[in-house]
């Protein structure tokens, strides 16, 4: 194997399996907002799923898991410290929006 | 000569070409990267949305069960089907099966086509109940349909230029002017698509679920 190539990747029967898993975690999903009714809490619940969802995809179906994981260090990191810019400092961004200019 | 032979250097400059810190084909790498951008416009979209909803103190949440969430729920089906048929499509074009990745090629643009048409049979029952980008019939914010149409929209134009791309692909390794490797990076695309869908439907519909 030449260092090109990725790592020796599973068959269809287990990506099945993956493909299994994400719809139990999709109706999972869907059970819970008729479950939990705080807002905040079901907002929580729903974005822990959809990151598990995420990363499972992220790993199997784009096969991350089978590349080198100078590639997982390189990309993912990254996204995350921008998405955690974006958390913080957006809601700076619209109270600055709505400043009003002092009379004076 | 095969594409990783020519990276590694292996037609005699091994010696003076270091391997590839990433080991994966440059257009893989490029596909990777547009990815990556595309998560963060995402993102951002999805942030926006998130700040304007907790902004607002008279957020709509008109998606009853049905039709909305069961459409959503169908979409969701089909979508993560359609990566399935992708891998396969992938996995056949590695094992040199032609016609058989062709198949599952075209069953993915299939489903894809499908996800589309019921997102945009989702549109319309909305626009008939008068939703609009800056309109809102329940009375509510009118930032809804704005954020909505856009989300939803943005990532139907995915939807819609992955289906183009599977078939131009499709087609083009059928009559062996794509390889594998075209495959394969069109369904890391195909992929990405349905990844993103893991957030929108949760957000956008799950969110604003009528309870």
């Amino acid at each position: 194997m030449t260092a090109m190539e990725s790592r020796r990747e599973p068959g269809m029967k287990f990506y099945v399996g993956v493909w299994i898993s994400l719809l139990l975690i999709a109706g999972v999903e869907v059970l819970l907002t008729y479950q939990i009714f705080s807002r905040g809490r079901l907002l929580a619940v729903l974005l822990v799923l959809a990151v598990c969802e995420a990363g499972i995809a992220l790993m199997y179906f784009m096969h991350l898991k089978y590349e080198r994981s100078t590639l997982f260090w390189s990309l993912i990191p990254l996204v995350v410290f921008v998405f955690f810019l974006m958390n913080h400092f957006w809601a700076d961004a619209l109270r600055l929006a709505r400043v009003r200019v002092l009379p004076f | 000569m095969s594409e990783s032979e020519v990276a590694l250097g292996v037609a005699g400059h091994a010696a003076v070409m270091e391997e590839p810190a990433y080991a994966v084909p440059p257009k893989k790498l490029t596909v990777w990267l547009f990815i990556i951008s595309d998560a963060v416009s995402f993102g951002a979209v999805l942030f926006a949305y998130g700040y304007l909803r907790v902004g607002s103190t008279n957020w709509s949440a008109p998606f009853e069960f049905v039709p909305s969430i069961l459409n959503g729920m169908i979409m969701t089906f089909v979508l993560l089907t359609s990566s399935l048929t992708m891998l396969g499509a992938v996995l056949a074009a590695k094992a040199g099966r032609k016609s058989s990745a062709v198949k599952w090629m075209g069953l993915t643009a299939l489903l894809g086509a499908i996800f589309a048409a019921l997102h945009l049979r989702e549109w319309f029952h909305m626009i008939g109940e008068g939703w609009r980008l800056f309109q809102n019939p329940a009375g509510g914010s009118v930032e809804f349909g704005a954020a909505f149409f856009s989300i939803t929209g943005l990532h139907l134009l995915h939807v819609t230029c992955g289906v183009i791309a599977i078939i131009v692909v499709a087609i083009g390794f059928s009559r062996g002017r794509l390889t594998e490797g075209h495959v394969e990076t069109t369904g890391l695309y195909w992929h990405f698509v349905d990844l993103v869908w893991m957030f929108v439907f949760p957000l956008v519909y799950l969110m604003n679920a009528a309870r």
